[in-house]
């Protein structure tokens, strides 16, 4: 696989007429989004004064929320062709360049059902949305990913409906490549961080929604994750003492939480982000390398994961 | 109800908590023995196989080759203790992986299909033992802190429950293999 410098001279090299133009586009359209901006936020200024004397106080909090929402829109739906741009013409060519065997969708994301399967979180959700769907095949190692975002509905008493977050990040799914029947879940270590080890453990050990309780013989492991199984002996021989390793040395490049779970045969991973990736802003210049360094990182790093994890690795179970 | 009853029912129940937790860590052990001891079985299975197709060639090592042997006859004596099991075990690991690097200073072996079989098949028992050790260890470990921390101590030493030995596990599966360091070399 390229290297992320590689990548970045690819970044600034080879698509450099076509971040230029784009370059252009951007400022043209944030130009318009300030503008647009100025006399929608004008109008609503003169609209609200105006009925100043009519209504009460309530109403005006509904126009400064109504305010919001507009703007947000507005941003939106100026941007809209900004963004598939960016992605067709930016995104698109450096998954390419990374690996000529994967496919970009950029409207598209992982299906909701490889999310229940994953396990990794105990509440399934009403709503996924998601976007910069990626999928095929790195040294014939299936390999699918993309934004996602996963919501529950909660009523509260006046029937209104609100939305829990329940995961938004990077979802991945590939292939494993030793054979197991049961499952086995690493989720970030909360309870012991939090409570210290004796209370911590016995929290975790009394943990209902979970399978039994794996304590790991790796220190540095066990203090960043917890992990549940189905059977003591078969999660170990998934999570070798290399493999409890490479997880750690993954999570400290994310620099973000990691669930990783392994079912049938496959491995999810779940990285918590709270943010939608690969979407450009209009203030920012495409030119900024910092900008350019955070797409090529997180693609790197979500496709990078059979290397890492050594998935591609031929085994003798599996054959 | 009175106080005291009232003490000696939550007495009660602690103690029942403690004996179940006790009997419940020293089940675990030896359910987790039997999977380490079906894995162990199944290498000892591949023994003569694997002794049958090296013996042709290697002539030098010839000790090496009883030594195993009578190892895992030695294994499948019946009635033999968990420790003599671990112990074997031991051995048998050291004796197979001096087999295996023998078998690189012969380019006829090293290319012979029945023995290519036979190290895939050892390297994933091994790994399937490595597993089921880490297993054991870990509720040994369990088992002998219940043993020796308060307050399950005192009911260990009651019902006569004493320490156990856990698996040595070979500084070689512990270590990441840096393949890169390899070829420094």
């Amino acid at each position: 696989m390229k290297s992320i410098s590689e990548l970045t001279d690819f970044y600034y090299k080879t698509l450099y007429p076509v971040l230029q133009e784009l370059e252009e586009s951007r400022k043209s359209i944030k130009k318009r989004v300030i503008n647009i901006s100025i006399i929608y936020t004008l109008v609503v200024f003169s609209v609200a004064f105006a009925i100043f004397g009519y209504f009460d106080f309530e109403a005006f909090i509904y126009i400064v929320i109504f305010y919001i929402a507009g703007l947000a829109w507005i941003y939106k739906y100026l941007i809209r062709d900004y963004t598939s741009d960016f992605k067709e013409k930016i995104i698109a060519p450096l998954i390419k360049e990374i690996d000529n065997n994967l496919n970009y969708l950029p409207e598209l994301h992982i299906p909701v059902s490889n999310f229940n399967r994953s396990k990794l979180f105990t509440s399934r959700p009403d709503r996924v949305s998601g976007n910069d769907y990626v999928r095929g095949k790195i040294d014939n190692i299936d390999i699918t990913f993309s934004d996602l975002h996963a919501e529950k509905r909660h009523k509260d008493s006046k029937n209104n409906d609100s939305w829990e977050t329940i995961f938004q990040g990077l979802f991945i799914v590939s292939d494993f490549h030793k054979k197991f029947h049961g499952q086995t879940v690493v989720l970030p270590d909360s309870a012991q961080s939090l409570f210290g080890n004796l209370i911590g453990n016995w929290l975790q050990a009394n943990n209902f929604s979970r399978n039994e309780l794996i304590k790991m013989d790796n220190i540095d492991f066990e203090k960043e994750f917890v992990v549940y199984g189905t059977n003591q002996i078969e999660s170990r021989y998934i999570l070798t003492h290399t493999l409890m390793q490479k997880l750690l040395n993954y999570k400290k490049k994310t620099k973000h939480p990691i669930y990783v779970s392994f079912i049938g045969g496959k491995i999810y991973m779940a990285i918590e982000y709270n943010d939608d990736m690969f979407e450009p802003s209009v203030f920012r210049s495409l030119l900024n390398y910092k900008i350019a360094m955070a797409y090529i990182a997180t693609l790197h790093l979500a496709i990078g994961i059979v290397e890492e994890l050594k998935l591609n690795q031929k085994l003798w179970s599996k054959v | 109800m009175s106080t005291p009853l009232i003490i000696i029912i939550v007495l009660a129940i602690i103690l029942i908590l403690m004996y179940n937790s006790l009997v419940a860590k020293k089940n675990q052990v030896d359910n987790i023995f039997a999977s380490v001891d079906t894995q162990l079985k199944k290498r000892y299975d591949l023994i003569p196989n694997l002794v049958a197709s090296v013996s042709k060639y290697m002539e030098h090592e010839k000790s090496i080759l009883e030594n195993i042997t009578k190892l895992r006859s030695e294994a499948n004596k019946p009635n033999i203790s968990q420790k003599d099991k671990i112990d074997l075990d031991a051995k048998v690991s050291s004796a197979l992986g001096s087999i295996m690097i023998a078998v690189e200073n012969y380019p006829d072996l090293k290319a012979n299909e029945n023995v290519i079989h036979l190290q895939r098949s050892l390297n994933e028992v091994e790994a399937q033992i490595a597993a089921a050790r880490r297993a054991y260890n870990q509720a040994v470990t369990d088992y002998n802190n219940a043993l020796e921390m308060i307050p399950t101590n005192f009911m260990a030493n009651a019902m006569g429950y004493k320490p156990k030995d856990v698996f040595v596990i070979p500084e070689s599966e512990r270590k990441n293999i840096n393949v890169s360091e390899l070829f420094n070399k």
